[in-house]
């Protein structure tokens, strides 16, 4: 143990420790003098970060202001299927308008490929969201020419389930279902064409509305029976098979 | 909203399929982001190699250590480039160190970095010229004497106990760079299988395939940079250390692909709610870069070709065509599954109902042409760093005259010389 206390350090050892310890009061010493208090508190650089995000200009104005000079567009607005978006979704940052409305004035789409960024027939959106495919959708024509932007609604009812329910319509075709009329199932009101999300139209609400043609004595000759009696126990047929898509063929 | 951003939108759209997020069209870590990893692993392959010889002593693979070594510096010094040129503002780089944040995992890349940087490459390559920086201070004029002497830090001992140390050093350091290996790109793949919203990334099986496709990354490069270096010097090649090195990669990359496939299998098997967009991604934007880049071309194809060698006794000429292909063929592999990771994770939408495109630049700081000056700056360091200090052992490798003679096998080789006397002349 004493032999190895007192043996002389090797030169490398000493070198090196030399060199770690000025990188190391470098470093001190740049983070003691260098660097500004606000970097190393985190409560005091919370606080600087949350006032100098504070100070930034406001660009948006907020749909309160619109209210203002707009009143009717904006009551029209409230009461339509866009009532749910801010006038700056549409009109861009309205800031600077607001401040001064003669010298900034807002931008307001008016050309096709402004709507279509939310109504392009997409798969994914949810169903019963009004989607147009633009190439065949009156090419060419803006849409606000047929539609009022703050309260769109179809310039006229649609006559067909698919123009808002293409997905099911499409999957309905190509399916064992594809000869029955989605009013074989559905009973539409009038008024679910005009206003779609107020009035619903109705679902088979029991299991004897399946069996008319799936029961052990339909006479319906390629629809595969089920005992119902048997089958299925408490559930809806629809809870289990997709009517739109279901199985077999 | 304005007229030009509307049109820009307009435009992008067209490169979505399905469903997405607005903030998801553009790809935002683009090949930079797929290039630090691919560096990275490079460096700890590197490193695992040079261990071979002086933790496991594997005497084959001596006359690549130390040029393993010095790649493994080359490319950790660039390794940070392709992060700072895409975060922009590379002068605040110095801020994660000195104002560090413990409780992020990404400003913790700076410190993981700084320990392997110094404490393990930096130290160890240190340790092991010392003796050849000192010898070549004293025989060399200014200003490259003075560049040696600070390089050895003005050290002059030269005394047998002195390099006894020096060895000894060398050995204690490796033992703790295996680990700091490990954790420098088990770190890296940390970073992207501890994001829990990226089903494409979460994994903990992410750093450890990070890890081995590392290893083969590593070994294959020294291996194809051994390759083409020892000709270009007028050396032929020592066969026992490249059959060594393929050894060792066949193994790695074996390794690698289970590991791989279990991932694949686990995924299929689990089938979570984002396994549908997942293979439709898979199996269309990312078909070419993951089954034909990566598995096909990166890892069957030269698993092939080492299993063809190690069971059909080929000609000498025939193995350095192999091993030299399947190495360039790896590293090709590598690079893909860097990409399939970074740009795979983010082509998918978190809806999981739609996928984006990823459309590199060519020019522009995150372009092509800096993707490839990035890849290339290590090698430029590289021949720096060998040009200053050069890494042969001379009695390592046969000269020209005897590459013509019958394949050394390893019992004919140079005795061990991992305790053979350092190369430079002794004007001590």
């Amino acid at each position: 143990m004493k032999s190895l206390l007192f043996r002389p350090v090797p030169e490398q050892i000493t070198r090196l420790s030399l060199a770690f310890a000025l990188l190391a009061s470098g470093v001190f010493l740049v983070r003691a003098h260098a660097i500004p208090q606000t970097w190393l508190d985190r409560e005091y650089h919370v606080k600087s970060t949350l006032e100098r995000e504070a100070n930034r200009p406001r660009r948006f104005a907020g749909a309160q202001a619109c209210t203002e000079c707009h009143e009717d567009q904006v009551k029209e607005k409230a009461e339509g299927n866009h009532r749910t978006l801010a006038c700056e979704t549409c009109h861009g940052a309205a800031g600077k308008h607001v401040e001064d409305p003669t010298e900034t004035k807002l931008f307001a789409p008016r050309l096709r490929d402004y709507c279509v960024l939310c109504h392009a027939y997409d798969p994914s959106r949810p169903t019963g969201f009004p989607q147009i495919n633009p190439a065949l959708h009156n090419p060419l024509k803006p849409c606000i020419e047929c539609h009022k932007p703050h309260a769109p609604v179809p310039p006229e009812t649609p006559k067909e389930c698919a123009a808002c329910h293409g997905e099911i319509e499409r999957t309905k075709a190509v399916s064992s279902h594809a000869a029955l009329a989605c009013t074989a199932c559905h009973d539409a009101p009038d008024a679910h064409k005009v206003t779609p999300r107020l009035v619903r139209p109705t679902k088979p609400q029991n299991r004897e509305f399946c069996g008319k043609c799936h029961g052990p004595k339909s006479e319906e000759k390629k629809a595969p029976r089920v005992d119902l009696a048997a089958h299925g126990e408490r559930y809806l047929c629809w809870q289990c098979h997709y009517p739109h898509l279901p199985e077999g063929k | 909203m304005n007229e030009e951003l509307l049109h820009n939108l307009a435009d992008l759209s067209k490169q979505v399929w399905g469903y997405i997020y607005p903030n998801e069209i553009e790809v935002h870590w683009s090949i930079m982001i797929v290039l630090y990893p691919y560096l990275t692993g490079l460096v700890a392959g590197a490193f695992i190699l040079a261990s071979l010889v002086k933790v496991f002593r594997v005497k084959e693979v001596q006359p690549a250590y130390r040029l393993a070594m010095l790649t493994a510096l080359s490319f950790l010094l660039i390794a940070p480039l392709p992060l700072l040129l895409h975060l922009g503002h590379p002068e605040r780089n110095f801020e994660i160190l000195l104002t560090p944040n413990p409780s992020s995992a990404m400003a913790m890349f700076g410190f993981v970095y700084l320990w392997y940087l110094m404490v393990v490459l930096l130290l160890e390559i240190w340790f092991d010229f010392r003796r050849d920086l000192i010898v070549w201070g004293r025989a060399a004029s200014w200003p490259l004497s003075w560049f040696y002497r600070a390089a050895s830090l003005f050290s002059n001992d030269i005394s047998d106990a002195a390099v006894r140390f020096d060895k000894k050093a060398v050995q204690v350091i490796t033992v703790i760079g295996i680990p700091s290996a490990f954790l420098l790109h088990g770190y890296v793949g940390f970073i992207f299988g501890s994001i829990k919203a990226n089903p494409w990334w979460s994994s903990v099986l992410i750093p450890i395939v990070f890890l081995f496709s590392a290893i083969v990354s590593g070994i294959s490069l020294v291996l194809l940079l051994y390759m083409v270096i020892t000709p270009l010097r007028g050396k032929s090649l020592n066969m026992a250390c490249i059959d060594k090195i393929a050894s060792f990669l066949f193994y790695a990359v074996i390794v690698d692909f289970s590991l791989e496939a279990l991932d694949f299998i686990h995924r299929l098997y689990e089938s979570e709610e984002s396994i549908k967009i997942l293979s439709h991604m898979v199996t269309g934007k990312l078909f070419v870069s993951l089954f034909v880049m990566q598995v096909l071309l990166g890892m069957v194809l030269p698993l092939g070709m080492i299993v063809l060698v190690k069971t059909v006794s080929c000609s000498e000429d025939l193995r350095k065509l192999l091993y030299f292909t399947s190495a360039i063929l790896i590293q090709m592999g590598i690079f893909a599954t860097r990409w399939n990771v970074v740009i795979g994770g983010q082509l998918f939408s978190k809806s999981f109902l739609g996928l984006t495109t990823y459309k590199m630049e060519v020019l522009g700081l995150e372009g092509l042409l800096v993707a490839l000056v990035v890849l290339a700056l290590p090698l430029v360091v590289l021949a720096i760093l060998i040009k200053l200090m050069p890494p042969w052992h001379d009695e390592d490798e046969p000269g020209p005259a005897a590459a013509g003679e019958t394949p050394a096998t390893p019992a004919e080789l140079p005795a061990p010389t991992a305790s053979a006397p350092a190369p430079a002349p002794d004007v001590a």
